[in-house]
């Protein structure tokens, strides 16, 4: 069979990628499950995650055949049941080791940190070997090999040294652990790779990072500067004109600090300024390095689609809360008026806020999976220029599903994804 | 039209076969434009999987391979729908699956809150009582750390404890005296632990294994030294019904049961705390009733005067826990007062301290 006989489709345009989700359904989708989450504590996720994976996947058409998803939320909500009861004598044994009085005691909130930071990495290795064993694409499924702990652990490690160079070494991390990953990432018995590059990645964040951390570096310059000895003296002496004393030991802390909460201020909206456009550089930097065989790709994703979608969120999520003020206003009134001040009253005020609040959080979430992590997915797909296609055409079954622990372990430890 | 074209996928290699599928009479049958008979499905064994809308995709159930047939005629598609018994393009199967499942996720979510309201006081009321004397202890001295954290601000340069400083031992042994008074009306099977805290709230607290701290706010607002006498027995009450336990073990179980089971997808955190106050504050209104009951009894055997928490319940509006009076820990002051003057001995009491006693416990955070 040769790509000539479904040129139909429109796929020679299109680079080998289509994306046919409507918005539309997916917001359908999305409602629902939200509505359905709120009225059953949440324990309807494992349905909404297989319904929304089932959507993204049998959407995205690869030369002209789509993807499919196999999993079941009975699959997920076994694995979680599993997860839960392996978590169970762990945190049994934080909550002991909370107890203790001695350096134990004193240790335990670390020692249970970095327990599970190490177990998070490892389940989200493990989700992604579920998530690829039930990805089939004609006929054949995905699998994954690789020790999950070595994962972990590597990942753990990557994560100091790039806390510790302040975001400089996470290129570097991303690419070695994808490069983990892909090596393990089979099609069928095709093997993948990643081959992109951490220093390209480096360079081209680079002013970025400088914006971020520049003015950050400029205020921490100038608190360093002050004199913290006379300050802290000033401190420790107290009495009632503590504030006199600290202006005496440094004639210019006053205008320091404006200024470093002025930098502060500078940075965050900088950092929430870029931030698609370091989504979007990471995003078609990774694409780009996915190889399966002689299959490679490339990523022509545009910034200003980003920044649409991320606008589209903002103008919803506005009207959104809006919405819920005023509804939220009316039913405060309703209550007061309703139930008056004695102890029903209190209760029924805290339960509308209660309410208010899951709605306004479970509302946000929804627009924002159904903007931003919707468009994300769909441009990410369509941006993508496949070339090696004939690498998918003798490809041979192999590997075998696994379970869903590590997904259940990742919803547990709040690492999931979709 | 009983027959149509489709592609089929063996499930082995990943080749695209064009196709052309037969509906006879028991089963879908698939094979090559060339003859070659790639497959007979029998209708009771094929299954529908997830595909974009413009197309039907089926498996067939129980095959070792996930050999796929895809059909993208719609009217094709509709016939084979029309035979095969366990798909169905209308939704109506999926949609009464689906019910099903709200349902059962409805029944968990019931069973869930259950649990919380009854369950886990329950569990803890009985848990609480066996706990051997130094766990509880040894719970009461971690939460003591982090209450002097939190409320130790260590002003002025003096110790938490008042009582220590040269002007204040007096005000010690009056509390000393109350207290040998207190406790041998109670013979509780563990030693209590009081002392009076630097803190100007009008409160008094009592940790697990018999620690109670009275915070000088509440000494001040006292005209005699039955009203401390009769706080401290209502938080007597608390350590001889375990509530500081109890309150520990449902606060691990709520923690462990809704932040847990709800997952982040909500959000997480803020509506696991919020819950969490709802329910607990339900649990600490019988057991603040309960203390009373036991505060004013206690008092009757010790010969004090039963009233003496009642007035001070009163002037302090009803507010002898830290940060209750937000979601009504306690129930309506007034009802209490008056459950409390039922329970009160109607004898004549003896005064707990001497006149001096009292005014030297007044000066017992004087310093020195």
């Amino acid at each position: 069979m040769t790509m000539a006989s479904f040129d139909a489709g429109g796929i020679a345009t299109s680079g080998g990628v289509r994306f046919l989700g409507q918005r539309r359904s997916y917001w359908r989708l999305l409602i629902r499950g939200a509505a359905l989450l709120t009225v059953t504590l949440g324990i309807y996720r494992f349905w909404l995650v297989t319904d929304i994976r089932r959507f993204l996947w049998s959407n995205t058409e690869i030369a002209g055949e789509a993807l499919e998803y196999t999993g079941t939320a009975l699959e997920l909500l076994l694995g979680f049941l599993i997860a839960i009861a392996l978590l169970i004598p762990v945190y049994t044994a934080f909550f002991l080791a909370a107890l203790d009085l001695g350096v134990l005691g004193q240790l335990s909130g670390l020692i249970a940190f970095a327990a599970l930071a190490v177990l998070g990495q490892y389940a989200i290795y493990r989700a992604r070997r579920y998530r690829l064993t039930r990805t089939v694409y004609r006929g054949l499924r995905f699998h994954q090999k690789g020790s999950a702990w070595a994962y972990a652990f590597r990942a753990i490690a990557w994560w100091i040294v790039t806390v510790l160079s302040f975001g400089l070494a996470y290129p570097f991390q991303l690419a070695s652990l994808e490069r983990y990953k892909m090596k393990n990432t089979f099609y069928g018995d095709l093997a993948g790779r990643f081959e992109a590059s951490g220093f390209v990645l480096l360079l081209r964040g680079l002013p970025m990072w400088v914006l971020f951390f520049a003015p950050l570096a400029l205020a921490v310059r100038v608190l360093v500067g002050l004199d913290w000895q006379a300050l802290l003296d000033a401190l420790a002496q107290g009495g009632d004109d503590v504030m006199g004393k600290i202006e005496g030991g440094n004639p210019g802390l006053g205008s320091a600090i404006v200024f470093a909460m002025l930098m502060g201020g500078i940075s965050i909206t900088l950092g929430a300024l870029l931030y698609p456009a370091f989504q979007t550089l990471i995003l078609r930097w990774w694409s780009s390095g996915l190889r399966f065989g002689d299959l490679e790709m490339r990523s022509r994703l545009l910034l200003r689609h980003v920044y649409g979608a991320y606008a589209r969120f903002i103008g919803y999520a506005g009207l959104f809360g809006l919405a819920i003020a005023i509804a939220g206003t009316v039913a405060l009134l309703l209550t007061d008026a309703l139930a008056g001040s004695d102890a029903s009253g209190q209760i029924a005020t805290t339960l509308v806020l209660l309410i208010g609040y899951v709605i306004t959080v479970l509302g946000i979430s929804t627009i924002y999976r159904a903007t931003v992590l919707f468009s994300l997915w769909q441009l990410g797909m369509e941006s993508l220029q496949l070339s090696g296609l004939s690498a998918l055409e003798k490809v041979k079954a192999s590997g075998r599903p696994s379970s869903a622990f590590g997904e259940g372990l990742a919803d547990a430890l709040n690492v999931g994804s979709y | 039209m009983n027959s149509g074209t489709g592609t089929y996928f063996d499930g082995v290699t990943s080749a695209r076969h064009e196709a052309v599928v037969e509906l006879t009479p028991a089963a879908l049958k698939i094979s090559g434009p060339d003859g070659h008979l790639w497959g007979e499905w029998p209708y009771n064994e094929i299954e529908e999987l997830a595909a974009p809308d413009s197309m039907l995709r089926l498996g067939r159930l129980g095959s070792p391979t996930l050999e796929r047939l895809e059909i993208r005629d719609p009217a094709f598609a509709k016939e084979i729908d029309a035979l095969a018994i366990h798909v169905d393009r209308t939704g109506l199967l999926q949609r009464r699956q689906r019910m099903r499942v709200i349902g059962w996720t409805f029944a968990a979510t019931a069973s869930l809150v259950l649990v919380a309201w009854f369950g886990l006081p329950a569990i803890a009321a009985r848990l609480a009582p066996i706990l051997p004397a130094t766990v509880e202890r040894r719970l009461g001295d971690v939460v003591d750390l982090q209450l002097r954290g939190m409320f130790d601000t260590g002003k002025d340069g003096a110790p938490f404890e008042c009582g220590t400083a040269g002007a204040e031992t007096a005000g010690r042994a009056a509390l000393d005296k109350l207290m040998h008074r207190l406790e041998a009306a109670a013979t509780l099977p563990i030693p209590l632990r009081t002392s009076v805290a630097r803190r100007d709230e009008a409160n008094a607290i009592a940790l697990p294994g018999g620690r109670i701290y009275v915070f000088r706010g509440l000494i001040d607002k006292a005209d005699n030294a039955d009203q401390i006498a009769g706080a401290i027995a209502h938080e007597i009450g608390h350590v001889a019904n375990r509530d500081g336990t109890k309150a520990m073990l449902e606060g691990a179980g709520l923690s462990f049961l809704f932040g847990m089971l709800l997952g982040d997808f909500v959000g997480g955190g803020a509506v696991v705390l919020a819950a969490k106050n709802v329910l607990q504050s339900s649990y600490s209104r019988e057991a603040e009733a309960a203390a009373d009951t036991y505060g004013t009894e206690l008092m009757n055997r010790a010969g004090g005067d039963g009233r003496a928490l009642g007035v001070i319940l009163e002037k302090t509006g009803g507010a002898t826990e830290p940060g209750m009076t937000i979601l009504m820990d306690h129930p309506e002051t007034k009802a209490r007062i008056a459950s409390i003057n039922r329970l009160a001995a109607a004898r004549p009491s003896v005064p707990f301290l001497e006149a001096s006693e009292w005014a030297a416990l007044k000066q017992i955070c004087a310093g020195s």
